[in-house]
């Protein structure tokens, strides 16, 4: 949180984050160049800018599984979520890979021809008609410029100036560019290589990132949506202190009812940094915190304290016969309510 | 080949005219826009290449932020079932892609004999 | 009462990690062992991922060569050397330029003269390229003209072949690996830069499993080969041998993938 842009917010564990993310790629790059390779049974080695490519292309699509599976490793169990906090610099990071690869390829296969790099890129196999020989190039390409986009639209700039919602949009196309890379590679280096090796490592990855995704699936479940301008919640003591039920409203949207102590107020489930579930949070000191980013808002009327500036919807909420029920419409974010005093609730 | 120069060319006129908002946005409409801003300038070098990239979107959303026509509530509403079926679409393009490429690998037997089709031409044949 | 879309109660235990905070006791150890168990796998994917990497094969740049032959410009430039300090005589070279670029415009003024020619031979097996220096360094009429004339073409036949349509130059080892499909654009490079097509076979033909391609009537049939490079295909055509290379006369409408 912040109430001014920065290049970046450092913080201690976002260093611990990053340093890891670097030992990743250092191990990786170093060991597939100076112990991977040389063991390799070869009559004479490989081009060293054919070996990079493969280094840098190959760590790329490991990292980019890496990040794919946090989201529903989270969703599965909890513990995984700070994996989230960070997943940012991951994919900067997992971009700069890629994109190292990519150079490596233009300045090799694309190189020593009269005809520029880009150009022969794109102009040289345009056997777009068939599978075998596809120009597998092409979703590389792809890939490529979400991995760029998205990098480069990852400052918190980007999510207050498009709104959480269209720039989590546009990050949904990682989902395009990662079967684009699995493309890419089922295309190109999986056809040609004849010891089974990658192909069971890489299969396995890929199914990893299929697997997941169907398990945390198949665990949400689809919620019904609520009917009524009132909602029924849950009886004050139902909702144990400083947790919030999530309620699917009548327009689709969800709410999170919180309880702290003897109060309960509601807001929007969708804070206002990145969209994160805050009925997965808890209530610190007064303010609901969101799982992902430790954005906070105050229980009676969802804004930052001082000196932030996010604010949150809130919602109306009465007490009838001994149940919270909460209002179908949403207040305007930042509108005060008065939480719901259920003295009962908090001798439980 | 000529397809590929036309599709850089492309490229080419996209990044300039990027360029162009990007000086534009980021000297002059960003501050209007956007309080957190004010007077913080190291980070707009960083939103440089986003605003490359996807200047028709910073366009569209800056218009919306100077008219002051944003819709607050809009703020809150992600696109979870999107996400659900983007998720779901991976899960089945991953085994299919995967299963079908395996398919398509041609590693049968590589010793494939030559057949001959004609005996050679006796006049050209040497002596 | 209305559907709970999640029910946080279950998992009250869980530590609550914020970023901007210390990390939980309770996740400490979690997270550390994630941290080193990520850098672990990575290591060992990395390893696995190189260590077996296929076998690129033995084609390689091995240093500068000059020879003296009959030079034959179609399909594309060929040298059946006469004398050399560096081959045998009776080798065929594939001639190539620098880089991915052809020799056609150094070699047709000179066809069937005897010339010296000047370069980096590249080979792999049966195989033999050289990349000729630029201009008259590369080559040059031979400066004692004996006579003598390019090898008759002998006649082996009409073949149904299998093999990989790859880049000459490529292919003899001027990468390595020089053939597949991950190489494919870049052997469409060459090839439409003027690298001769060669065609590596499954199968041996008069004792040559190498046959540089060429159209119906003995002349370039690149435009027509470039949908199938780098996969196997079957072709049929005849087969010729202009000394010690196997020239592949191919009928492009024959040309299918091999199942």
């Amino acid at each position: 949180m912040s109430d001014r842009y920065v290049p970046v917010q450092w913080n201690p564990n976002k260093w611990l984050y990053d340093a890891v993310l670097i030992a990743c790629v250092a191990a990786y790059i170093l060991i597939y160049l100076n112990l991977g390779n040389p063991a390799a049974d070869v009559t004479r080695p490989a081009d060293g800018a054919i070996v990079r490519m493969r280094a840098f292309g190959t760590c790329a699509f490991f990292m980019l599984t890496a990040i794919l599976c946090i989201g529903p490793l989270a969703r599965l169990d909890r513990r995984f979520l700070p994996l989230l906090y960070n997943r940012r610099h991951f994919g900067v990071i997992t971009a700069v890979v890629a994109v190292t690869h990519s150079t490596y390829v233009l300045n090799w296969y694309f190189a020593f021809s009269p005809t520029p790099r880009l150009e022969a890129l794109l102009g040289a196999n345009t056997s777009y008609g068939q599978l075998l020989g596809f120009p597998f190039e092409a979703f590389g390409v792809f890939a490529l410029i979400v991995l760029a986009i998205l990098a480069a639209t990852s400052h918190d700039f980007w999510l207050n100036f498009l709104t959480p919602p269209v720039w989590k949009r546009l990050h949904l196309m990682i989902y395009p560019a990662y079967a684009a890379v699995v493309a890419h590679v089922v295309l190109g280096y999986l056809q040609d290589t004849k010891n089974p090796a990658f192909a069971l490592v890489f299969g396995a990855a890929a199914l990893s990132v299929a697997g997941l995704h169907l398990a945390a699936h198949l665990k949400d479940g689809a919620a019904r949506r609520a009917k009524g301008a009132w909602i029924p919640v849950a009886r004050p003591q139902d909702i144990s202190d400083s947790r919030a039920r999530i309620v699917k409203m009548p327009d689709g949207r969800r709410a999170a009812v919180f309880r702290d102590g003897a109060r309960i107020g509601a807001v929007s489930n969708a804070c206002a940094h990145q969209n994160g579930p805050l009925g997965e949070g808890r209530v610190i000191d007064g303010c609901i915190t969101c799982p992902w980013h430790g954005f906070q808002y105050r229980l009676e009327d969802g804004c930052s304290p001082p000196p932030f500036t996010e604010k949150v919807p809130t919602y109306d909420l009465r007490l009838q016969d001994g149940v919270i029920e909460i209002a179908a419409e949403a207040n305007a974010p930042g509108t005060p309510v008065t939480p719901l005093d259920v003295p009962e609730a908090s001798d439980v | 080949m000529e397809s590929a120069q036309t599709l850089l060319m492309a490229g080419q006129v996209y990044v300039w005219i990027g360029l162009a908002v990007a000086v534009v946005f980021l000297g002059w409409g960003l501050d209007r826009i956007d309080a957190k801003g004010h007077g913080s300038w190291m980070f707009r070098p960083l939103l440089v290449p986003g605003v490359i990239l996807i200047w028709p979107l910073v366009l569209w959303r800056w218009q919306v932020l100077a008219r002051e026509n944003d819709n607050l509530q809009n703020r809150h509403r992600p696109p979870l079932t999107t996400q659900r079926l983007m998720g779901l679409g991976l899960v089945l393009a991953i085994p299919v892609l995967i299963a079908g490429a395996l398919l398509l690998r041609q590693d049968g037997p590589l010793e494939r004999p030559a057949v001959m089709l004609e005996t050679a031409a006796e006049t050209s044949s040497n002596e | 009462m209305s559907d709970p879309v999640s029910d946080p109660v279950r998992e009250r235990e869980a530590p609550f990690f914020i970023g901007w905070a210390t990390i939980p006791e309770g996740l400490r150890w979690f997270l550390g062992g994630i941290a080193i168990g990520l850098v672990v796998l990575l290591a060992g994917l990395s390893y696995l991922t190189a260590a077996t990497q296929d076998d690129p094969g033995d084609g390689a740049f091995m240093g500068r060569a000059d020879a003296v032959g009959l030079l034959q410009a179609a399909p594309y430039p060929i040298l059946h050397v006469t004398q050399s300090d560096s081959f045998a005589p009776g080798t065929a070279l594939m001639l190539t330029g620098n880089g991915k670029r052809g020799a056609q415009p150094q070699a047709d003024a000179f066809d069937g003269q005897l010339v010296a020619v000047s370069g980096a031979r590249i080979s792999r097996g049966d195989i033999i390229a050289l990349q000729l220096r630029g201009g008259e360094n590369g080559i040059s009429a031979a400066p004692e003209q004996t006579g003598a004339s390019l090898p008759q073409p002998r006649d082996l036949g009409r073949w149904r072949i299998t093999g990989e349509i790859c880049d000459g130059k490529c292919y003899s080892g001027a990468m390595r690996p020089g053939r597949g499909l991950a190489h494919k654009a870049c052997a469409n490079l060459c090839l439409i830069g003027g690298i001769p097509p060669v065609f590596v076979a499954t199968d041996k033909i008069d004792g040559t499993e190498f046959f540089m391609l060429a159209d119906q009537d003995g002349g370039p049939v690149t435009e027509h080969v470039l949908n199938h490079v780098a996969t196997l295909v079957e072709i049929e055509g005849s087969v010729e041998r202009h000394g010690a290379m196997a020239v592949f006369r191919i009928d492009p409408a024959t040309l299918r993938l091999a199942q």
